[in-house]
Parts: C-alpha cells; sequence; structure tokens
C-alpha cells in the first residue's frame, strides 16, 4: 500500500469505529455512564483540557518516563556495556538480569509499599526499574552480540581497548540499546500507568482511575486514548528518528 | 641479509570446543619470507593455513616456536602487520572513507593528510564515487576492496591475507586478483596470502607455500617464475609455464587431501 493508501484506509477505519460506537452508544439498553459516546469523550478532552487538568496530569506522567528514560541511558546503558565486555561476567549476569526483567514492576509493587510508602516515590522506582533491567540487559546482550571480527580487525590496525570499545563496541552494541529503550520505555510506560493507578496522587493513571469512581467514563476512555496516544507520538518522533539516523543507516536493521 | 618475517619452528596445539580432543594444527613450520615478496600458502582445509596467518598476525598465541618480524618477535597484533579477513571485516557504521581512514586515524595521522592518503587508495582499489556508501550498499567485492585499502592505507610493513576473496563470487574474484596484483606492483609489499585455491595461489604469489596435513608442516615451496607485468587470466589461461607450475602444486595439495582421507 502507497502512504496514500494507507492514510485513507486509516481514516475509514476510524470513521467507522466512531460510526459503531456512536451508535452502540445510542441503542444499546446501557445507563448512559456504561458506554458513552465519541463525543462525550471528545466533549471531556475539552472540558479537561480547558480547565488544564489533562496537561498537568500528561506533563505529569511524562515527566517520571522520561526521567526514567534518562536514567536507563546515563546508568543502565554505560553498566549494560561494561558487564558485557567481559564473556565470564556478562555469562554470570545473564540469568541475574534476565530473571529480574522478568518480574515486572508491577510485581514489586506489594513490596515496595511497604519498603518506600504511598506515594511518588514508590512509582518512580518501580517505573525506574522496569525500564532499567531490559535496557541493562540488551545493552550486555549487544557487547556480547558484536563479531568477534571487527575486534580483531581493530587489533590488527593497532587499535587501543578504549578505542575498540569506542569504535567497535558502542555502536555495534546499538541495535541492541535501541531494543532494550523500546522496550524498557513500553514496559515502564505501562507500569507507570499501573502504580499511577494504584498509589498516585496525580498522572494518567490516576486520573482513570479515581474517575471511576464518579462513573467518569468518558474520562476514562480519554485517559486511555491519551496514553495509546502519547505512546505513539514518543516512538514516532523520539525512538524511530534515533533508529533511523542510526542502525537504519548503517543496514544493521531492515525497515 | 635478514627475512622480512621468519617463522621457527613453530608448533601450534587447541582444544576443539566440540569435540574436546586436543588438535596439533602446526607442527614445526620453519619458514622465511623475505622483503618484498609475495608469497602464497597453499593447502586443503584444516592444514593450520589460517592458524599460522592468525600467529603472524598475533592474533593467536602460538604453543610453541617464535615469529621474527624484521628480527624482533612478534607478541601480539600490530599496525606493522595489516591484515585483511576472509569474512567482511570492515565495519557497518562507518563509511567507505572513513573505514579506510580507520588506521589513520588510530596512528594519530592529521585530518587534511588522512584525506589525502584515503583519495588515493579509493582511486587505487576503484572505489571512486563510492566514498559516502556504507558496507550494506556495497557488493562483496566492493567490501573486500574497503578491506584491502584500509590496510594498504595504514601503511603495514607486510600484508597478511586470509583467503580474502573466498566469500565473493568467481568472476568478481577474477578480477579483485587482477588488481590485487597490479597493487602488488605498485607497493611492492611484503604480502603472505593465504589460499586453497591452488590456481589463486600460482597467479598471485611468488612462490606457493604447500602445507601439509597431519601434521602442518612445510612440504614444499615452489617458486613461479613468470614476471607480474605478464600476470592477467587471460595470458595465464594459455601459459605453459602457469599450467605447469600450477599442476605441481595441485599434485602437491592433492597428496595431502587424499592422505589426509586415509587418516
Amino acid at each position: 500500500m502507497s502512504r496514500r493508501e494507507t492514510a485513507v484506509t486509516w481514516v475509514v477505519l476510524l470513521a467507522a469505529f466512531l460510526a459503531a460506537w456512536s451508535l452502540a452508544s445510542a441503542t444499546l439498553p446501557v445507563p448512559p455512564y456504561f458506554l458513552p459516546p465519541p463525543t462525550a469523550v471528545a466533549a471531556a478532552f475539552v472540558d479537561l483540557v480547558a480547565k488544564g487538568i489533562l496537561p498537568v496530569y500528561v506533563m505529569e506522567s511524562l515527566g517520571r518516563i522520561l526521567l526514567a528514560a534518562a536514567v536507563a541511558l546515563v546508568i543502565a546503558v554505560p553498566l549494560g556495556l561494561l558487564l558485557g565486555m567481559s564473556r565470564g561476567v556478562a555469562d554470570f549476569m545473564y540469568p541475574i538480569l534476565n530473571f529480574f526483567q522478568s518480574v515486572s514492576g508491577i510485581a514489586w509493587l506489594p513490596l515496595m509499599l511497604v519498603w518506600f510508602g504511598f506515594g511518588e516515590k514508590t512509582i518512580l522506582i518501580a517505573v525506574n526499574y522496569t525500564v532499567i533491567f531490559p535496557v541493562l540487559f540488551n545493552a550486555l546482550l549487544g557487547v556480547r552480540s558484536v563479531p568477534r571480527i571487527y575486534v580483531n580487525a581493530l587489533r590488527t590496525l593497532g587499535g587501543s581497548r578504549w578505542r575498540i570499545v569506542r569504535d567497535v563496541m558502542i555502536p555495534g552494541a546499538l541495535p541492541n540499546i535501541a531494543t532494550g529503550m523500546r522496550l524498557g520505555l513500553a514496559y515502564g510506560w505501562r507500569a507507570l500507568i499501573a502504580a499511577e493507578m494504584l498509589v498516585g496522587a496525580n498522572g494518567l493513571g490516576f486520573m482513570i482511575f479515581s474517575a471511576q469512581s464518579f462513573h467518569l467514563t468518558a474520562r476514562i476512555m480519554l485517559g486511555m486514548a491519551v496514553i495509546g496516544a502519547l505512546w505513539l507520538l514518543l516512538d514516532y518522533f523520539v525512538l524511530r528518528p534515533v533508529e533511523a539516523a542510526t542502525i537504519a543507516r548503517w543496514g544493521l536493521v531492515q525497515r | 641479509m635478514t627475512a622480512k618475517i621468519a617463522v621457527r619452528g613453530l608448533h601450534h596445539e587447541y582444544v576443539n570446543p566440540f569435540t574436546r580432543e586436543r588438535v596439533t594444527a602446526l607442527d614445526g613450520v620453519d619458514l622465511e619470507v623475505p622483503e618484498g615478496e609475495f608469497l602464497s600458502v597453499v593447502g586443503p582445509s584444516g592444514c593450520g593455513k589460517s592458524t599460522l596467518l592468525g600467529i603472524l598476525a598475533g592474533l593467536i598465541q602460538a604453543t610453541r616456536g617464535e615469529v621474527l618480524l624484521d628480527g624482533r618477535p612478534v607478541v601480539g597484533p600490530g599496525p606493522d602487520r595489516g591484515v585483511v579477513f576472509q569474512e567482511f571485516a570492515i565495519l557497518p557504521w562507518r563509511t567507505v572513507e572513513r573505514n579506510i581512514a580507520h588506521g589513520l586515524e588510530i596512528q594519530g595521522v592529521p585530518k587534511a593528510e588522512r584525506a589525502t592518503t584515503v583519495k588515493r587508495f579509493v582511486e587505487l582499489v576503484g572505489l571512486k564515487g563510492f566514498e559516502r556508501k556504507y558496507p550494506h550498499e556495497l557488493s562483496g567485492g566492493m567490501k573486500q576492496r574497503v578491506a584491502v585499502a584500509r590496510t594498504l592505507a595504514a601503511n603495514p610493513q607486510v600484508m597478511l591475507m586470509d583467503e580474502p576473496f573466498a566469500a565473493v563470487d568467481a568472476q568478481t574474484r577474477i578480477t579483485l586478483q587482477e588488481e590485487l596484483n597490479a597493487i602488488v606492483q605498485a607497493t611492492r609489499k611484503t604480502i603472505l596470502f593465504v589460499t586453497h585455491n591452488v590456481e589463486e595461489a600460482v597467479f598471485l604469489g611468488d612462490r606457493c607455500c604447500v602445507l601439509s596435513r597431519h601434521p602442518g608442516r612445510v612440504k614444499a615451496l615452489v617458486p613461479v617464475s613468470i614476471p607480474r607485468a605478464q600476470r592477467t587470466w587471460k595470458l595465464f589461461t594459455s601459459d605453459h609455464a602457469f599450467d605447469a607450475t600450477k599442476e605441481r602444486v595441485l599434485k602437491l595439495v592433492r597428496e595431502e587431501v587424499s592422505g589426509g582421507e586415509q587418516v
């Protein structure tokens, strides 16, 4: 499909979906709060933006995930690279990191509540934890997956250890680091919403969970749509361009 | 006069990671390569020729024996010995020109001088117009041209080539061999060229070193007395001296292949 065809298909599908939703909302024998129409969600959007609530919640949630992304870049990437440099260390760390990567931040929440209390600290720790492990794990894998031949080529050119790290290991690990960042942030975004729902006093997760108590269903649906849309924007405008400028250009991933 | 490269009593054993058996790859190799010579090392697969090259490069530590470059023992890899590998070993994240410049960057050559040298070698290996391309945009033959240019640009004392043309198609290989021949004439580098292809070994070498298998030793050194200027495939296929030398080397290698199979 051409870009134009794709766009047209999307518009048609979206229109059909909204029409079906409106029809169901108007005809199904359920109370209004059970399935509000799309127009109610749009109204909730206008209302929350006008009151300034939605922008604040969005900034709070985005701020938390971006902080986690920064921590992952500054701490998890270098640490993963370092651990990956030695085969023995990497082999030893692999199952440990794999284990903690699979125990999601959400599963930690009950324990973190005991340790860090019912508040911001717990949210941040849970989200950072969730982002860091996939990034760490993939950075380590990335270093291990750099073909030995590139290292040998540089050694025969007289390259120092640091030179090999800078010119071979780091760029060679980048495809995995990119994968790790994408996975980590995707997991982290979900963990963030869940943590905000359980212990938050603000943010999108808090917004949709608290709306439930007041039967503000349109607000819940709006929150869900915003959560999905923000991820699409983050992926499209931040993660993909970074990939396109590096590993896609080098032919390390196929697009 | 001391040889450029001298190999004395080289012995190498390693443990096969799959069968866990001890394998003797090289068992007493003695070899001298004079300055400016192109020595082809030929032998059946498993004769230890790539191991020999790895030891010369300093990437493999020999069990016993020594390698001397200009009379000084080789202890590890170094820019005095440039290597062209069989696998495509240029970096995918560097453009053609930045790959070729890599050795010069490492040596700390100033940018302007680097650019001049790179330009010269880009032209020498016929990559003009491809300077800004990334390796994935190149054919296999072009990637190996980049690898050769990268090694030459760093100006090593000797060049070690490990079946560099084995992974490219037959047509390209012929072209690359003729190009290498031209480069050898232009640069007069001391080259050790490992191959399992007898024709290639004879076409390129001043001498062919035939390695035996079980144990890996120097079985014979066959001189190729054909002037370099006359070495084009068109002339070679009809050249009597080439045919005779090729048959002689082929016979020596074949003895090793059948000998190996009886074991």
